[in-house]
């Protein structure tokens, strides 16, 4: 368990031109925890998570999922790879002119030939574990911010991934919706295994759920430090973490 | 009995089932576990699943539950679930239902009463549109007229960048295609003239058409297609992130801010588009003329002299003038109707290019009565 790594990142270097956003980030996820990247404005998060989405290619270096280079992988290959991610993207992503039923029922046609019946129970049970069962005939824009999350989460579950990345899940969310938010990753990831890779700012959630943290700073173009939630949150020896997890503003 | 089926086996024991699924019970694998292949009989009283040779499993599983229990139920069939381990039925409970989900029963109504109910809906629709364009007219006049008396009460720095991208912009294609146009009319009228002698009067079917319809026409269609869905769908997207409600809350008018300076930039383009057009129309179809029939450059102009009118100019340079108000105005008003995200903005971007042509040639054949009647 300890060894059983389901993403790596080998040597990651990302430019554009002549900006250097990440240069030689290496680390390594286990399956079936809580990763959280965080860091400062402009350190990289975003630029890392496309990275291992597979919406961009390193410069350098490798993504590793399961052991298969995402990087290198043949565009039939990397399509393949990346059916065992979901993804929950900051701005959510559903499809306006979609009910919630019909946006989890896309990613079911797309990659299963299950007859109707089926489908509308998978997507049933789906709607059901996010608490949205109820609103499975509603469009996007008739429910809430929180529930539209709870409804992109429903379709970023809908082929039982391995891995589901998050992307700022609690932006745009007021503190009791983003908390009971957080207690759904948590559940999901007890009881399903599942991989969460996280992107935040959100102090809270970071203590709360995360297993692992992951820290970037735009001053090593890569990765500060990594660790469990406590141990940065009491690492006095680094000013720029000790701060960030304390909320202090650093000087000058 | 046993019945093999590779991964769904099936053993059958007087009148009860034992359904058997081995291997994979995922999505992807869920063709190898079709229900139909079930041996179910007017006398089984029992079916029992057997989960224990059951491999990997996702959502799948319970669907397939689901699927086989509502079977039962419709049958009258006892049903039991057995080989379930204590993995999986901490999966199940996660995902099993607090309450048994049942599927919606779409509301039912006559056929005849849904379809009035449909009519009249969308009639309340476009009663409502109607509404809301006159609304939307009234305010546009009230703020050209408030511009007039405070002419710094729109924003004149977005002007310049309107006229370029509207009409200077727009050049280039509405000369191509009057030019053809020109060209086209000029081909195909050297033809029939020819056959009674009335080469001559080659100028005078270009010159009229050119300048009283197919210039005005056409500049109208290529400027609602480039700027009417240009406009509909900048305002729409600024309205779906907000940018408008931002504005307002600075205390910009949107009408001001937004919608006269395009308008404007529209209508003051539109005639000089269509008085260049005219001249690369009339040029198209004198190369049509000497290249087809038994005239020269000098008499196709002075031919033109005669017959062209100051009133066949005036009356298709006025038109323009009212095509780049209705394109402009429908652009923009479509756009502030966007409501939702980018399928809307989508909506009434295509609906402002409708909307805008239909209204062009609607208006185009009232103006031909209005000038008919008053002799120009």
């Amino acid at each position: 368990m300890e060894d059983d790594f389901i993403i790596e990142a080998q040597n990651v270097t990302v430019r554009y031109g002549e900006l250097t956003v990440l240069e030689d980030v290496n680390f390594k996820i286990r399956r079936g925890e809580i990763f959280v990247i965080v860091g400062g404005s402009g350190c990289g998060k975003s630029t890392l998570l496309r990275q291992l989405i597979g919406l961009e290619v390193p410069t350098e270096g490798q993504i590793m999922i399961e052991g298969e280079n995402l990087s290198e992988a043949s565009a039939d290959d990397s399509s393949s790879i990346m059916k065992k991610f979901g993804i929950l993207f900051q701005s959510n992503g559903l499809f306006a002119s979609m009910t919630i039923g019909e946006n989890v029922k896309l990613a079911l046609d797309s990659n299963t030939s299950l007859d109707e019946e089926t489908a509308d129970r998978i997507i049933d049970i789906k709607l059901n574990s996010v608490g949205l069962l109820n609103y499975k005939n509603f469009y996007p824009s008739e429910i809430s911010g929180g529930m539209q999350k709870r409804a992109a989460l429903a379709r970023a579950m809908a082929l039982d991934p391995d891995i589901l990345f998050f992307d700022e899940p609690s932006s745009g969310l007021d503190p009791l919706t983003a908390s009971a938010l957080d207690k759904l990753i948590i559940e999901l990831n007890a009881g399903l295994n599942t991989t969460m890779v996280i992107i935040t700012h959100d102090l809270a959630s970071i203590l709360n759920i995360s297993h692992r943290v992951l820290m970037l700073d735009k001053s090593v173009k890569g990765v500060i430090t990594e660790g469990k939630p406590d141990e940065l949150l009491n690492m006095k020896e680094n000013e720029l973490v000790y701060n960030f997890f304390n909320r202090i503003p650093m000087e000058g | 009995m046993s019945e093999k089926n590779e991964l769904f086996e099936f053993e059958t024991e007087g009148d009860s089932i034992t359904v058997k699924p081995s291997g994979e019970l995922v999505m992807t694998n869920a063709d190898n576990y079709d229900l139909k292949q079930m041996p179910i009989s007017k006398d089984t009283k029992k079916i029992t699943l057997d989960l224990e040779n059951v491999e990997r499993y996702d959502t799948y599983l319970l669907a397939f539950i689901f699927r086989i229990e509502k079977m039962c139920k419709e049958k009258e069939i006892e049903f039991e679930l057995i080989g379930v381990d204590t993995d999986m039925q901490s999966y199940l409970d996660l995902l099993m239902p607090k309450e048994e989900i049942e599927p919606e029963e779409e509301e039912k109504g006559s056929k005849f009463v849904l379809k009035v109910e449909n009519f009249g809906n969308n009639i309340k629709t476009q009663l409502s549109d109607i509404h809301d364009f006159v609304e939307f007219f009234g305010i546009l006049a009230t703020k050209a007229m408030k511009l007039i008396f405070k002419p710094l009460s729109m924003r004149w720095e977005d002007f310049p960048a309107q006229v370029f991208r509207s009409g200077v912009m727009a050049l280039p294609i509405t000369m191509l295609i009057v030019f053809l146009i020109g060209l086209i009319t000029g081909y195909q009228g050297a033809t029939q003239l020819k056959r009674f002698g009335a080469d001559m009067f080659i100028a005078d079917l270009i010159g009229i058409s050119i300048t009283r319809e197919l210039s005005p026409l056409m500049v109208a269609i290529l400027v609602a297609g480039r700027s009417g869905s240009a406009f509909a769908a900048e305002i729409g997207s600024m309205k779906v992130t907000d940018e408008i409600n931002a504005m307002t809350s600075m205390g910009y008018d949107k009408y001001e801010f937004l919608v006269l300076p395009r308008v404007l930039a529209v209508v003051l383009s539109m005639p000089f588009i269509v008085m260049i057009c005219n001249v690369v129309g009339l040029f198209g179809g004198l190369i049509a003329a000497i290249s087809t029939l038994d005239i020269t450059v000098i008499s196709y102009v002075n031919r033109l002299e005669m017959s062209l009118t100051y009133g066949d100019i005036a009356s298709g340079l006025i038109k323009s003038i009212f095509f780049g108000f209705v394109i402009s105005s429908i652009g923009c008003y479509k756009g502030l109707k966007v409501e939702g995200g980018a399928d809307s903005v989508g909506r009434m971007t295509t609906s402002s290019v409708v909307a805008a042509v239909f209204m062009i040639i609607l208006s185009d054949a009232i103006f031909t009565f209005i000038f008919q009647a008053i002799g120009i």
